[in-house]
């Protein structure tokens, strides 16, 4: 299918949005300080919006596999619509797992299947990397190649829009009035803006010389009896979960009851394999008592598990973790430990 | 739209004291809800949680269920103090359950440890509903002291169902009227009690216990393959979906609970 390419100014784009915000949630990047958070579109705070940028604080999970998601209480919800624009390549290529896991198996999960269908997901390209950004190692791009119902790349006052889905081409045809021809050059403009950020993001992978999944491959069965190196790895762990509560692949959950005067609720709510209660059972046995089994427990899942069951590295390289952690464990550093089969200590940037 | 978190509301019928900390359930859900032996259902308590129990009934009995269960931690510690008329919640079943088929013509050599009991009652009423096609049915079954053996009124009973069935209960410490085995369960597996190359075993008791009988079984020369464990791990969402309860590339929810040894032997920390 030949990809269907227009032209949206970025005057036009807000001005759809009001225009969309009647009959749907819609939530874009703010800034906010050096980073950039998600929040509700408000017109009244257009110039703190920035579509470009880098990955959110929040990964992509939080709209539709949420932290808390209300799953019994015997009353059907409506929810309205919902639109995410600015969401980058690393947190669309998430969705391969989510997806896997919450929409295939045994069962489907009718609540997250429910969120996605009514999630149309603006995809954005990436306009600087971070030093924490590593994508590229992770068989990803600073931009949306696919799982985008439309994707904008921003050029001047305007943005080259390309529509990845049929939700996305509804859009378009919808609102014709906005979405004008491109040109040649503005796709060339595109791709030049591309090659820069692809540069930036490997500059920091090689400035690190962090691995790639070509190297990883095997590296955790490998080393998987070097307690010596996990506990190493774990040594400034203070088992808080924000790697695991950050991370746009890690999809594990408790199931929460909740009794209420309107009646008995049920929750959904995201859980940490970091966390000693994680897979211990009510008799007091635990597979995982030590720290080090925990952590070594996340790369086995991500590094392991996941290419064994899915053929997917479930890592996207957003380097949310690696800020988030505490105790500055840096997986990438991990990851070259496992490698290397010797553990490096980060250098101080 | 199907909601597998949801659960079905179900009556305690009966509650039958099995030792100090073991009481067995009889709950008549509101809808019919079937499994086979080896498969393990959550229960819920209304508002408080759940926790993940093989019933212990026969699985040819549609009507009723039976969970036969020990007060070990926050949901069971509540579902101790419910009364015949209380109102649970039910879901499931989960998990494959035994694999009957392959047990047929064969020996089926059974180890059961304290609670551990519960699945193999299901196992064992389902083995009895087709009694003949199984060569032989041998069931060893260790409890701490003679007050600890679940089922007590029930054993003996089992033993009358047909001439190629074999009970022994052992216990780890005796009393003034015990007359029979004192010793751990491993000290009453001994060679010869089955054909080693035509048997199943089937082992379900705490992680210690179950560590110690696979070896006693690998050296009396069952194969690893012939060997089922049940995986007792922290399952949860049931479908393989909440990553709790996953060991090595398995998840003992869809997967298990019951595992060959074979596949699991290579794993870390299965017996904890």
């Amino acid at each position: 299918m030949e990809k269907k390419i227009y032209k949206i100014t970025k005057k036009d784009l807000y001005d759809l949005f009001t225009r969309l915000s009647s009959e749907h949630r819609i939530f874009v990047p703010y800034v906010k300080g050096e980073r950039l958070h998600f929040g509700e579109f408000d017109p009244g705070k257009e110039s703190d919006i920035e579509l470009g940028g880098i990955r959110q604080t929040q990964p992509l999970k939080s709209f539709i596999n949420p932290a808390r998601e209300k799953i019994l209480d015997g009353k059907p919800k409506e929810k309205k619509p919902v639109i995410i624009a600015g969401v980058k390549g690393c947190d669309l290529s998430s969705l391969i797992l989510q997806d896997f896991v919450f929409l295939k198996g045994d069962a489907e999960d009718p609540f997250y299947a429910e969120n996605r269908k009514n999630t149309l997901i603006i995809g954005t390209d990436c306009t600087y990397a971070k030093e924490t950004c590593f994508c590229l190692a992770m068989e990803g791009a600073p931009y949306p190649q696919k799982y985008f119902d439309i994707n904008l790349s921003g050029i001047n006052d305007h943005f080259i829009v390309e529509v990845g889905s049929a939700a996305g081409e509804r859009l378009v045809n919808n609102f014709r009035m906005f979405f004008k021809p491109h040109t040649a050059t503005d796709l060339n403009k595109r791709q030049a803006n591309r090659e820069k950020v692809t540069r930036e993001v490997q500059y920091f992978i090689d400035k690190r010389g962090t691995q790639n999944t070509a190297q990883i491959k095997g590296a955790v069965k490998k080393n998987y009896n070097l307690v010596q190196l996990w506990q190493d790895f774990a040594s400034t762990c203070v088992e808080c979960g924000a790697c695991n509560l950050v991370c746009p692949t890690c999809h594990c959950f408790l199931l929460f009851d909740e009794k209420t005067a309107a009646g008995n609720k049920r929750f959904r709510m995201w859980d940490a394999c970091l966390y000693n209660t994680f897979a211990r059972v009510a008799g007091g046995a635990n597979p995982r008592k030590q720290l080090y089994e925990r952590l070594r427990n996340r790369f086995e899942k991500k590094f392991d598990f996941f290419p064994e069951v899915l053929n997917y590295f479930a890592c996207t390289g957003c380097g949310r973790c690696i800020e988030a952690c505490p105790g500055d464990i840096d997986l990438r550093e991990v990851l070259k430990g496992l490698v290397l089969g010797k553990w490096n200590k980060p250098p101080n940037d | 739209m199907t909601n597998p978190y949801a659960y079905t509301e179900a009556e305690i019928l009966k509650v039958v004291e099995e030792t100090h900390n073991i009481k067995t359930f009889t709950l008549k859900p509101r809808t019919e809800i079937g499994f086979r032996a080896g498969q393990f259902m959550d229960v819920t308590m209304p508002g408080i949680g759940e926790a993940p129990f093989t019933p212990s009934s026969n699985h040819n009995s549609k009507d009723t269920l039976d969970f036969t269960i020990m007060r070990t931690g926050r949901v069971t510690g509540l579902l101790h103090q419910a009364k015949a008329g209380d109102i649970v919640g039910v879901r499931g079943p989960y998990g494959l359950g035994y694999p009957l088929k392959d047990f047929k013509g064969k020996e089926l050599f059974i180890v059961g440890g304290g609670v551990g009991l519960a699945p193999l009652r299901a196992l064992l009423y389902a083995l009895f509903n087709e009694v003949n096609d199984y060569k032989k049915i041998v069931l060893k079954y260790g409890a701490r002291s003679p007050k600890d053996i679940v089922f007590k009124n029930e054993i003996d009973s089992w033993k009358a169902k047909a001439p190629h069935i074999d009970i022994e209960v052992s216990v780890d410490v005796g009393d003034d009227t015990w007359k029979g085995n004192v010793g751990l369960v491993t000290t009453v597996l001994k060679p010869g009690l089955v054909d080693i190359n035509n048997t199943a075993a089937i082992v379900c008791g705490p992680p210690i216990m179950m560590k110690f009988v696979t070896f006693k079984l690998l050296d009396l020369g069952i194969k690893e393959s012939a060997i089922y464990l049940s995986m007792e791990k922290n399952m949860s969402c049931g479908i393989g979906k909440c990553g709790h309860c996953r060991i090595g590339p398995y998840y003992a929810c869809k997967d298990g609970p019951v595992f060959t040894y074979d596949k699991i032997k290579d794993l870390q920390k299965i017996w904890d």
